[in-house]
């Protein structure tokens, strides 16, 4: 079942040191280990086999839940995963405090579209820090 | 012409402060999951940003839990594998995590 989830079995000595085809299917290494700090304590350390860890747990995270999505948009016999989809992909497989926020966000991002899409003109520069702090 | 702010950045490069993940690769990684995965809205990705960042510190935070029981203070990759182990929402993860561990001979 795993079978592209990059466990291939050749890639697999200590991680991170593959050719371009592993780092493509990977998040950068810097970005996943800045998230990591956000929430350890300034004291805390992060060994660079468990970022790299991490940075397959978020691959197969993304893969996991794209999959649940793609297979509701099939059902329904649509072309696109939305948003939508992914929110409700996230809810159904266990992740419903994910969800909630997310759906929110996903809302204030999608009427800010329809705002630029309505006026095209100068515009409240302040809206995008608006859905930041409305979420958080 | 009005000054490009962050307003425009969110929607022309996504590249804007609160993003913390390249948008591109995530795009690349959804495509990847699976045969029928063809198209993919713009929004995608941005949701998977946040969502990201979110399974990001909740593995983080449990993982740490485990290194603090170990009175260490360096996360390492078993104390991430430990709570993959300890939490029921992260069993997807379980194949990669022991694949992981057997490669590695201690």
């Amino acid at each position: 079942m795993a079978e592209d989830a990059g466990a291939s079995g050749s890639n697999n000595d200590g991680g991170g040191g593959g050719g371009i085809k592993e780092q493509d299917r990977l998040l950068p290494i810097a970005n996943v280990g800045r998230i990591m700090k956000q929430i350890l304590h300034p004291n805390a350390k992060i060994s660079k086999e468990a970022k790299e860890t991490m940075q397959e747990c978020v691959s197969e995270f993304i893969s996991f839940v794209t999959s649940e999505a793609s297979d509701k948009c099939k059902k329904e016999r649509r072309k696109t995963v939305n948003g939508d989809d992914i929110c409700w992909a996230l809810a159904t497989l266990g992740f419903d405090e994910y969800a909630a926020p997310l759906k929110r966000y996903l809302g204030k991002y999608r009427q800010l579209e329809g705002d630029k899409a309505a006026a095209n003109q100068d515009h409240n520069s302040n809206i995008e820090d608006n859905i930041w702090r409305g979420i958080n | 012409m009005r000054q490009a702010g962050s307003y425009s950045g969110i929607l022309i490069s996504g590249k804007t402060g609160p993003h913390l993940l390249p948008l591109a690769r995530i795009k690349k990684i959804m495509k990847k999951s699976g045969d029928g995965v063809k198209m993919i809205s713009g929004e995608s990705p941005i949701v998977f940003s946040k969502a990201c960042e979110m399974f990001i510190k909740e593995l983080t935070q449990r993982s740490w839990m485990v290194t603090m029981q170990g009175k260490r203070r360096t996360l390492n990759k078993e104390d991430v594998a430990s709570a993959v182990m300890a939490t029921d929402l992260f069993d997807f993860l379980l194949n990669l995590v022991s694949e992981m561990d057997t490669s590695k001979s201690s």
